[in-house]
Order: structure tokens, then sequence, then C-alpha cells
């Protein structure tokens, strides 16, 4: 069965890559810079990278999800700057400083940006927008008025403190040396993010829905003979991704202190990082929470190395997650893309 | 046929559609009785495609109505048709390249146990079909679609239907990318399925196989249903009068050529395809002035890599290609361009046309780099718009204005301009790849005549067809193309149709007596690789029936 | 009034409306406008929904653009900025390759615009010709660089086949990490509390005709002019645009017709990467006289994006619409002075006019309702 080699071709592929990475990072830490490697991967940082990787993911799963029914969500990074955004707000008007807030902050989060989900599922498939400047519009769209509205709001385009959702700790196994930190004693919200990715990979390749979604993408006519509604499947996607954007965005928000939306808004182009860990990850859910953990991984190193007192400038040990993209996109160009991505599909003409 | 009491499984009457201002169907009538083959034949374009698609559901009709078994049904939409028991085998496969046999065929029509697809009971289920008829669909069900031949896929599209329950099944040139042995053996399946009870309507413009297989034949002309005769009471000639209204002369005209020096010549030329598989294996070949060499065989042999090596468009894996006796095998496709080779390609709507553009921007795609075209990187646009004129005088470009956006050109002229466009630059040789295809018949034969009057003019041709009529008309020599290889080379008035369909399908005739081309290689058996055809193709191709 | 009539009538209607709506010109124009008035009308809704007066808003929008000679100036101060980015992107994007990096390759340009001035400076007579010199170099650095800086990723998405959408953003964000760094640390003003570099010499600067010294030259609206033409006639008129411009409308027959499809990917990318450049030059020499903290430089290479698209990539049409968002952007100077309105507006309306542009169908079927009284299909 191919769909298994190349899983386990890609996996090796993913692997081999993201321990070449690490090598790297560790080689050039401990020569050039005399880093003690296990101060730096320490439980802490780990866990904290999981909760840096579980936004991206969310975001990355609602992409791929898209992309496989043939639509290309470039609008993931507006729609992560809603989700942070109305989590702020929705937390802000719940009024109080407790978990039970930014939960609720999350709800109304996700559900706000489901609801712009559904206007631009529209714009793309009933209208038949050009996908990449629709979506750029989206990014366009968050960076402009999410900072403004947060200005009419708090009188600053920053938000005050926000509560987060604490950490869930299984008394007793959150006491296992290294991995109770990981695993225990964790954000709700990355076993949040675990259960999607999971369950996404479930549905994607385990059920009905998830072949159609696969066939819209590659073949739409084939679906469409077999009297599946194309558009429709492709409805239902962009919206999830929409959905899930906005549900990372939360997150995001839900593992940070408080809304920023000076410059590129806090949510500083994971929405694009999000769209690289899918092709990663071969749009596979998996592969792509798997991607999202590295850069996430690579995100936390840069307070991870400025607590061992290492004198790399802050400014550019920011810039890592950036790079990363572009020599992953570069030695990993030859992702599969679905045959049908982009092209707007009509039964009767 | 049959003359008891049941009512027919398909009544259409008064059925006509348009689409826009075109009358794809004017109202035609059309009744297939149940547990029998009927062929609905007629030229590319004469409506047999629309009318079984509104059968189907696909479309809706304009006017007219649909009794399945007796009932009045409308379909919108093809889930409504497949309840009803009416199925249809898409001329361009409807599957899923990269999704397995078993998940293609169950699309749309999953059994689902808690929530998941059951792939064990959808096993068992297809199975069954797969032995009833004698399938080997079954050995295949874990197999990406993209892994099989073309035959194959036909059968699990046959399957497919059968899946869901169809006991109309609707063929839409279903003959058209197979073998000659192949076909054979879809006939005889086709011939089980009606033992069985089921009833098939069978769409081609081949009138032997709708004599062979079919027990009433109806024919369309431009949407019109000419009329509908019982296949045991006509013959070739009164169905050809009837698809194209007037007496068909297949002459060919007997050739005196003088054949002089090789002019492009290949040896050993190894080729990759798009998904890394070598799709051409050690071909050697030679074309000399005035002289036509035909490439037989079926889609996705290895014609479009070969072609696309000779031409300058993929690079080669190894071998030689020498034009005028030098080595160009590193040229790009600019200088073989200006070298003089031309090429008219597979695939007018994708390589050979902008369809944006107007007839002037087209006449200037390949030649952006002559003279008087352009000057030191500046265009001369009147020197374009004056040489795009006399393309459309020469070639009878309809309508003849050259401001016309090539979109809005019928096939027939925009190929016409093409074949101009790439003899305007007065090349030395001509590769020209499936030149009729999808063309009306008059633009046929006027590009036929163009072709030998080049080849009477001491021009070098390579011409790769799969249509055995176009390639026997127009070739000095055939070399026939399977799994990569030349599988042998044949004189045109040496070998009947027969024994080329044999070639094309891989096996070799029996008693080396025939010509082998100069400097061709026999080459090894092929290395079992898996044949794969390319779908891409001839997807656009036969674009123009709607 | 027989049904006969009122449907000839209507068919009357309809074959206008065609007419009007396949008009290809005149329909993108119509959409464009229908793009901008839709989304400032949105903007004022807004603006009302958030509590201010949408009229005073819609006033102060267009003092701020046109109210004064001084505002005028700074319009089409902001103008030129627009256009010459707006062509960048329309260059690239005719050319089917989707360059978002313009804001990466500006301020790459503007850093070695700046840098080169200043280094050569010492080598050079101080008087006028000596000016036109640093000009001169400075401009050659920053298309270089620009260029350059554009012909990465135009090489990874040629040879790798990395998406170039991905990657120039990715390297927007490195250019500006990276270019503010080098200005806060190593190429920082001497003793300056500032994240900026050295001033430009005196010798250095447009010579301010008609609009004094207001960062604004007509010399540079000329060079802009101009600049303009020569890529239009680029586009039209020579080998390298038809290249171009076919393999933006159908990437097979371009690749047919002889073109290296590789080559014409980081050909088009420089190019447009050299023009961003040329912005850059024109903002570092004409307006700000040094080069400052890269993220508080305006998105003129984003922003140039809605431009381009306005302009349906056509380098002429990137006029008209950049002295439209020159005029926009112009006028939130003046809203932040004079009204409590957030202009962080602006950028909303900007995507939202994106988001349009890029439906036109949308308009299209306004278009149809409107014409034949709302019974479509």
């Amino acid at each position: 069965m191919s769909v298994v080699e190349y899983a386990s071709h890609r996996r090796v592929r993913l692997v081999s890559l993201a321990a070449v990475t690490a090598l790297a990072v560790g080689v050039v830490a401990t020569v050039a810079f005399d880093i003690p490697l296990d101060r730096i991967f320490t439980a802490g940082y780990v866990a904290r990278s999981m909760e840096m990787a579980a936004p991206i993911s969310l975001a990355a799963i609602g992409g791929l999800y898209a992309e496989k029914s043939g639509v290309f969500n470039i609008g993931l990074e507006g729609f992560m700057i809603f989700g942070a955004f109305f989590a702020a707000v929705g937390t802000y008007f719940a009024g109080g400083g407790g978990a039970v807030h930014a939960w609720a902050g999350i709800v109304f989060a996700t559900a706000l940006t489901t609801v712009l989900a559904v206007l631009f599922a529209v714009l793309l498939i009933r209208y038949k927008a050009d996908q990449i400047v629709a979506g750029l519009g989206v990014w366009f769209i968050g960076l402009g008025l999410a900072p403004f509205t947060a200005s009419i709001i708090w009188g600053s385009r920053n938000s005050p403190r926000m509560p987060g959702v604490g950490r869930l700790t299984v008394p007793g196994l959150s006491e296992i040396p290294y991995l109770g930190r990981i695993v225990f004693d964790q954000s709700p919200l990355v076993w949040l993010t675990a259960l999607v990715a999971v369950g996404s990979w479930v549905f994607l390749y385990r059920t009905n829905y998830g072949y159609w979604i696969q066939a819209a993408g590659e073949n739409p006519e084939a679906l469409d003979t077999a009297g599946i509604d194309v558009n429709r499947v492709r409805y239902a996607t962009v919206i999830f991704s929409g959905a899930m954007a906005g549900l990372g965005g939360a997150v995001l928000l839900a593992h940070s202190s408080s809304f920023i939306g000076t410059g590129q808004t806090m949510v500083d182009g994971r929405g694009w990082l999000g769209i690289v860990a899918y092709l990663f990850g071969n749009y596979n859910p998996l592969g792509a929470a798997a991607a999202a953990l590295l850069f996430g991984g690579v995100d936390m190193l840069q307070g991870q190395l400025q607590t061992l007192n290492i004198d790399l400038s802050a400014k550019l040990l920011g810039l890592l997650p950036y790079i990363v993209v572009i020599v992953v996109l570069t030695g990993w160009g030859k992702t599969r893309v679905p045959a049908s991505v982009g092209e707007p599909y009509e039964t009767e003409e | 046929m049959t003359a008891n009491n049941t009512p027919p499984a398909v009544r259409l009457e008064g059925i006509t559609k348009q689409f826009g201002d075109v009358v794809a169907n004017d109202s035609v009538d059309f009744t297939l009785d149940a547990g029998s083959i009927h062929a609905l034949i007629g030229e590319n374009g004469s409506g047999k495609t629309t009318l079984m698609s509104i059968l189907y559901g696909l479309y809706d009709q304009s006017e007219g109505t649909i009794h399945v078994n007796g009932e009045e049904r409308s379909f919108d939409t093809p889930r409504d048709a497949m309840n009803a028991g009416v199925g249809m085998i898409h001329q361009h496969f409807q599957l899923v390249m990269p999704m397995t046999v078993l998940q293609n065929i169950i699309l749309g029509h999953e059994p689902v146990e808690n929530g998941l697809v059951d792939e064990a009971r959808a096993r068992e289920d297809i199975e069954a079909i797969s032995t009833r008829y004698g399938f080997d669909v079954g050995e295949h069900l874990d197999t990406p679609v993209s892994e099989l031949d073309l035959g194959t896929r036909q059968r699990v599209e046959i399957v497919k239907s059968l899946y869901r329950g169809a006991e109309i099944l609707i063929l839409d040139e279903p003959t058209a990318v197979l073998t000659p042995q192949e076909v054979e053996g879809l006939i005889e399946l086709m011939e089980d399925l009606r033992a069985d009870g089921r009833s098939l309507i069978f769409i081609s413009h081949k009138l032997d196989e709708a004599l062979a297989v079919a027990d009433d034949i109806t024919v369309l002309r431009d949407g019109n249903a000419v009329g509908t005769v019982s296949a045991s009471e006509t013959s070739e000639e009164e169905l050809a009068r009837m698809m194209v209204g007037r007496n068909v002369l297949f002459d060919s005209d007997a050739r005196e050529t003088t054949i002089g020096e090789p002019v492009l010549e290949a040896e050993g030329l190894r080729v990759i395809g798009d998904r890394g598989l070598e799709k051409v294996s050690e071909v050697s070949l030679s074309v000399r002035e005035g002289e036509i060499l035909g490439i037989a065989g079926v889609q996705g042999n290895g014609q479009t890599e070969l072609v696309e090596a000779l031409t300058g468009l993929r690079t080669l894996g190894s071998g030689v290609v020498r034009f005028d006796g030098d080595d160009i095998s590193a040229m790009s496709r600019r200088d073989r361009i200006e070298a003089g080779i031309a090429y008219v390609p597979e695939d007018r709507h994708v390589e050979g046309l902008v369809m944006e553009y107007d007839l002037v921007g087209n006449g200037l795609l390949g030649n952006q780099t002559i003279e008087p075209f352009a000057n030191g990187g500046f265009l001369d646009w009147e020197a374009v718009r004056e040489h795009t004129e006399e393309i459309i005088e020469e070639f009878d470009v309809q309508p003849p204005n050259p401001d016309t956006e090539a979109e809005s050109l019928s096939g027939g002229n925009q190929q016409k301009f093409i074949v101009g466009r790439e003899i305007g630059h007065d090349p030395d040789v001509l590769v020209a790849s499936h030149p009729t295809r999808g063309v009306d018949i008059g633009s046929i034969e006027f590009i036929h005549d163009r072709l030998t009057e080049l080849r009477d003019e001491g021009l070098a041709l390579v011409v790769v067809s799969s249509k055995l009529e176009e390639i026997q008309k127009l070739s000095d020599r055939i070399a026939v193309m399977y799994e990569g290889e030349f599988i042998d080379t044949v004189d045109p008035s040496d070998v009947t149709e027969e024994e080329l369909g044999l070639l094309m399908a891989g096996q070799r005739l029996s008693g080396e007596d025939e010509v082998s081309g100069d400097g061709m290689t026999e080459g090894e058996m092929s290395e079992g690789g898996v044949s794969e055809g390319r779908m891409s193709g001839d997807e656009s191709s036969s674009g123009v029936e709607t | 009034m027989s049904a006969t009539d009122e449907s000839g009538a209507r068919s009357l209607l309809d074959r206008v409306s065609d007419r009007l709506l396949d008009a290809t010109v005149l329909e993108r124009f119509g959409i464009a406008l229908a793009s901008i008035l839709t989304a400032i009308l949105l903007g004022l809704l807004m603006v009302a929904a958030a509590g201010y007066n949408p009229i005073i808003f819609l006033n102060n929008l267009i003092v701020g653009a046109v109210g004064s000679e001084r505002v005028l100036a700074r319009t089409l101060r902001i103008s030129t900025f627009f256009i010459v980015t707006g062509v960048a992107v329309a260059v690239a994007f005719r050319a089917g390759v989707f360059n978002i990096g313009v804001q990466g390759q500006f301020v790459v340009g503007g850093l070695a615009c700046a840098m080169s001035i200043l280094w050569a400076a010492p080598y050079l007579p101080s008087g006028s010709l000596g000016g036109v010199g640093l000009m001169l170099i400075g401009t050659v650095a920053a298309a270089v660089s620009g260029g350059l800086y554009g012909a990465f990723p135009g090489v990874l998405k040629a040879y790798a086949d990395a998406n170039e959408i991905i990657t120039t953003i990715m390297l927007n964000f490195i250019a500006i990490g990276v270019v503010s760094w080098l200005i806060t640390n190593p190429f920082r003003e001497a003793g300056s509390t500032n994240v900026q570099t050295e001033p430009l010499p005196a010798n250095v600067g447009l010579p301010p005709i008609v609009f004094g010294e207001s960062g604004f030259s007509v010399v540079g609206l000329v060079l802009t002019l101009a600049l303009v033409a020569v890529v239009a006639v680029v586009m039209t008129r020579t080998r390298f645009g038809y290249d171009m411009m076919t393999s933006g409308y159908q990437a097979s027959a371009a690749v047919y017709s002889g073109v290296d499809a590789k080559r014409n990917v980081v050909a088009t990318m420089s190019f447009s990467g050299a023009v961003a450049g040329l912005a850059s030059a024109l903002f570092v020499i004409m307006y700000q006289g040094r080069f400052l903290e890269p993220a508080s430089i305006h998105t003129y290479g984003y922003d140039a994006i809605a431009v381009s698209l306005l302009a349906a990539n056509n380098p002429l049409a990137v006029v008209p619409a950049g002295l439209l968002f020159g005029g926009l952007n112009s006028s939130t100077s003046y809203i932040q002075i004079y009204s409590d309105v957030p202009v962080q507006l602006i950028d909303g309306i900007v995507g939202i006019v994106i988001l349009f542009v890029a439906v036109p169908e949308l308009f299209r079927m306004a278009a149809n309702r409107a014409t034949t009284g709302g019974e479509d299909e």
C-alpha cells in the first residue's frame, strides 16, 4: 500500500531532517559557544516548545484540510490574528482574571473566526475569488482591524494582562522526572491540540468524509460523479481551516500574557509557519504537528539561550524560525500538492 | 430487438440541450431496450456525450423527458441517476489517482461502521463482483490507481459502477485508450454484462466496433439523431454516410518521393518522465529529408517524452540527438527552434497557444528571437502582425481576424494556425504530435495535405499519433512504441491494421521478416516496468466534446 | 405590452450589459472603483460603529490628502513610493510570480543606498557634481541589492521549488530584523539615541522645486513617471517582457516557445526586486536623507500589492492607483493629529480593498443584477 510507503518514506526524511537540524544546532552550540546542552533541553524547555507549537499545529491542520480539498487558504495568518484578538476581547469582557474567563475567550474567538471563515468561504467558493489574493487580503485586514479595534477598546494596540488557562497536573505522575513536566504537568491546550491532531488524522484517512476531502482536491469531477457535492466539502474544510486558525490564535493568546497589536501583531508569522508545517508534514496532520513542534522548539531556543546568558542578539536569534522555514522549504520542495488546488469547481457549464 | 412487454430500460424523448447559443442536442429521441447493447455513434462534437450526461444527471436538459424502466425520471445529480440504477463510465476516467482502487470504487458509497469506513466489507463486496465477471481488479485493491495501466483503470471504473448497483451502463468511448486486444476483452465483458441482464449504451465513433458489439445503433450528427438501425441490417458504409452526411472516401495517395540525407537522428535515448520513471528506453531513430516517420502507439507509452526530448523540452537521461549531423543533445529549446526544428505540440490549449492572447500575440510565440520580429531585444509588432495575416490567409484560419483571441477559435482553426506558424519558421524538421486531435474533418484533410506537401518539398517530418488511419495514411515508415521502446519499425504498405494493433499491444510479429528501420536497435524486451498511462495528455485532447 | 416585447427589451438590456461587461478595461476600472468605494464605505461604517462621526472622518480623509499645499506635497511624496513599489509588484505578478517580498527588497535596497553613499562620500568632490555622482552610486547600489534580494527567492523557487509567497514573506521578516540589527549596532549614527544611520552629505538630495522643503521633489515624480514608462515599454515591446507576460498567462506555452522557465523566474524576481530597490533609493535620497529603523518604515511593499492589484498589474494603471493610496496614507498623519480614530483602520481598509479586488465575480454579479433587474441565473 503506497500510502504506507509514502508515510514511512516521508517520516524517514522528516526525522532525519529534524535530527540534522538538532545536531547542527548542537554542534554549533557546543563548539562555538561552549553551551551545556543539558541545560538547554530541559523539561521546561520542551514543555514550553510544545506550548509554542500548539497554535502553529492547529493552524497547520486547518490549512491542510482546506488544501487537501482543493482550496489554498493563505489567510491562516489573518485568521490567527483575529483568533488571538477575539480571545483577548472575550476574556476581557468575561470580566475576570481566572482560567474560566480564558476559556470563555477561547470559545468566543473560535466561534467568531468561524463566522468570518464562512464569509471567506463564500467569497472563495461561491464567488470564485482568487485564493492567493483574497488570503493576502485577510492577512492585511487582520493586521489593520485587530489593532484598530484594540485601540478603541483599550486605548492601545496592546491589551491589558490576560489570565491563562493554567496547567493540567496529574498528581503523582507529574513527579516523574523529565517526562512528568512535559506530559503530566502540561497546558490543557497542548492536550487539546494533540487530540485535534490525532482526531483529524483518523478523520482524514479512516472516514468516508476524509475520502471525500482527498478526492475533492485531487479529482473533484470524480467526486461529483460519485454524487457528492464538491463545493459542500470545500465549504466545510475552508470553514474548518478558519476555525482552527482562530483557535490557534486563541491558544497563542492563552499561552501569552496579553494581546500585542503592534508591528506584525503577536501572531508574527505563525500562520505562515503553519503553512510551511503542513507542507513539511506532507499534508498529514501528525506530520504537520511534528513540524510545528520543530518550529516551536526553534522559537523557544531564543529565550533558552538568553537565560543561559549567551550573548547572541535577541533580534537575530528571533529570526531563526524564519530561516528554518526557508531551509525547510528549499530542502523540501518536492511535496506533492493536490492536483486541483486553486481551481474553482463548477458542475455544469 | 426485444419483442416482449418489458419497458425499455431508457427512453429519451425530444431531448434538447443548449449551451448559450450552441445547440448541443436538438430534440433527440433515443430508446435503449432492456438487456441489450445500444451503440451511439457520431463524429466528435455531434452531441453524444452531452446526451448521455443528461441521462446521467450531470446536465439538465433544456427540453424533453427521460424514462427509466418505464417511469419518468428527472435526475438533478449523478447520485439520482445512480439511485435509479444508471451508471456511466466516462471517457476521461473519474478516478482519484493517489487513492487506492478500493477507495476509488467505494468513493461516495462507502460502507460505514462506527463512523469509520468499513474496508473489510467493501473488500468482500468488490471481490464478489470481481469473481462474477472474472475481473482482475480484486488483485489490485490496495494499489493506487496512478500505478495501473489504462485498461485496468477502465475495469476499475466498470467495477465502480457495478458496485453502485448500476443496471444500465453508459460507456463513453471506452475503446479510445485501449489496444485492439484490450478492446476485444472489453467487448467480451460487455457481452457478459448483457447476458447478466444489464443494459448498455456504448458511445463510439468507430463503426466496426459498434457493428461488432451492439444490437442497435443510433447515429447522431450535429446534435440531431439521424436514425436508429439494427446492427444486423446495416453496413459500415451506411453508418459512415449517416454520420458525415455525405460519402466518405478512405483514400490514400500513392507517394513517389525522393528521400535525402538524415536530418534528425537519435541514438540510445533514455528519458525520464515527470514522476521519475524511465519513460523512453533505448530509442534510436532517424528521419531523412522528404520522409515522414510515423510513431504509433497507445497513449502513454513514452511518445510524449520522446517528442519532448527531440524538441528540447525535456533533458535526456542518456543518448544523443543529432541534427544535420551535429550533436544537439545539450542544446536548449530556444536554440533548437532557431536551428530549424519546428514542433506542433500535443496539446494546443496548454502549449501551442496562449489562450488569452490574440492571434498576433500567438504569432510571435516561438519567434520572439527571430528577425524581423525581434531586433536586439525589442519587438517589431508590425512585422508580427503581417506574418500573422499571412498565416491566417494561407491556412484559411476562421475568422480571418488577427485581433481575435485564440480561445475563441474552434479547435480546427487553432490547429491550422499552429501548423501555419510552425511551418512559417521555415524549418528543416517538423515534429507534429497528434496533429489532428479534436479537429473537424475538413481541417484534418487540410492539415494532412499540408504535411504531405511539406514532405514532398523535402522536409523531414515526425508524426506521432494514436490514430492508426492517420499514421498509415501519412507515414513512409511507422515506428511502433510500446513501454518506452520502439518495438518494431514497419512499412505502412506491408502491415495490416491488425498487425499494428498487435504491435501496439506489445506483441512482436512472429517471423522477423519485417523491415527494421535504419539505425534502430531492437532493444531487449521491456524490463518488466509497470506500464503507466499518462492521463493528463488525453484529458485535454478530446475536451472538445462536452 | 406583450410578453415578447418585455423579453425583447430584457435581451437588449442583456446585450448592452454584456457589452459593457465584456469591455475588460472598463470592467477592471469599474471593479477597482467599486472595490475602493465599498471598502471605504465599510470603513466609515466601522468608524460609526466605534462611536465617531463618519462624516468628519471622511472630511479628514480628504482634507488630509489634498487640503493644503503642505499636505499635497506629502501625498505626492508617498504616492511616488507607492507607484514605484507598485510597479515592482506588478512586474512580478504579470509574470505569474508572487513577489510578496517587495518590502524586504525595499529595506535592503534602502540600507545599501544610504551606506554606499556614506562610504563613497569621502572620495567624491563635495559640490553638486559630486552629489549627482553619489546619488547615482546610491541608486545603483539600491537597485543591485534589491535585485539580488529578489533573485534569491527566485532561485529558490526555480531550482528548489520553494513556494515564493512564503519565502518572500520570511525574507521580509529577516530583512527587517537584520537591517534593524545593523542600524542598531555597526551602522548606527555615532552618539545618537535614535536607531538610524549617519545623515547623508548635504550635496545629496533632489532639488526642492515647487513644494519647497517638504521631502518631496517634482524631480522625484518625474523620475517615477519615467520609470513607469520604461517598465511599460519593457513589458510590451521587448522580448524579455513578452517572455515574462507569456509565462504569467500560460507557463507551459512560454516553455514551448523557448523560454527557460527557471531563468525567467529568476530574471523576473531580480527585475522586480531592482525596481523595489529604486523605490527605496528615492525614499532615502528624496525624503529621509538617511536610513532608519526599518520596522518603523511604512509597509509600502505590502500596500504595493493592493496598488498593483487595483491596477490589474498594469504598470501604467499603477500611477492612478498609487496616487489614490498616497492620498489615503497621507491623510493618516492628519487623522492621527486631528481625530481620535485609530489610524490602523486605514490598513484595514487597504486589506478590504485587496479582498474585494480578488473577487471580481462579486461585482460582476452585482452589476448584472443592477442592469437586468435582478433576475439572473
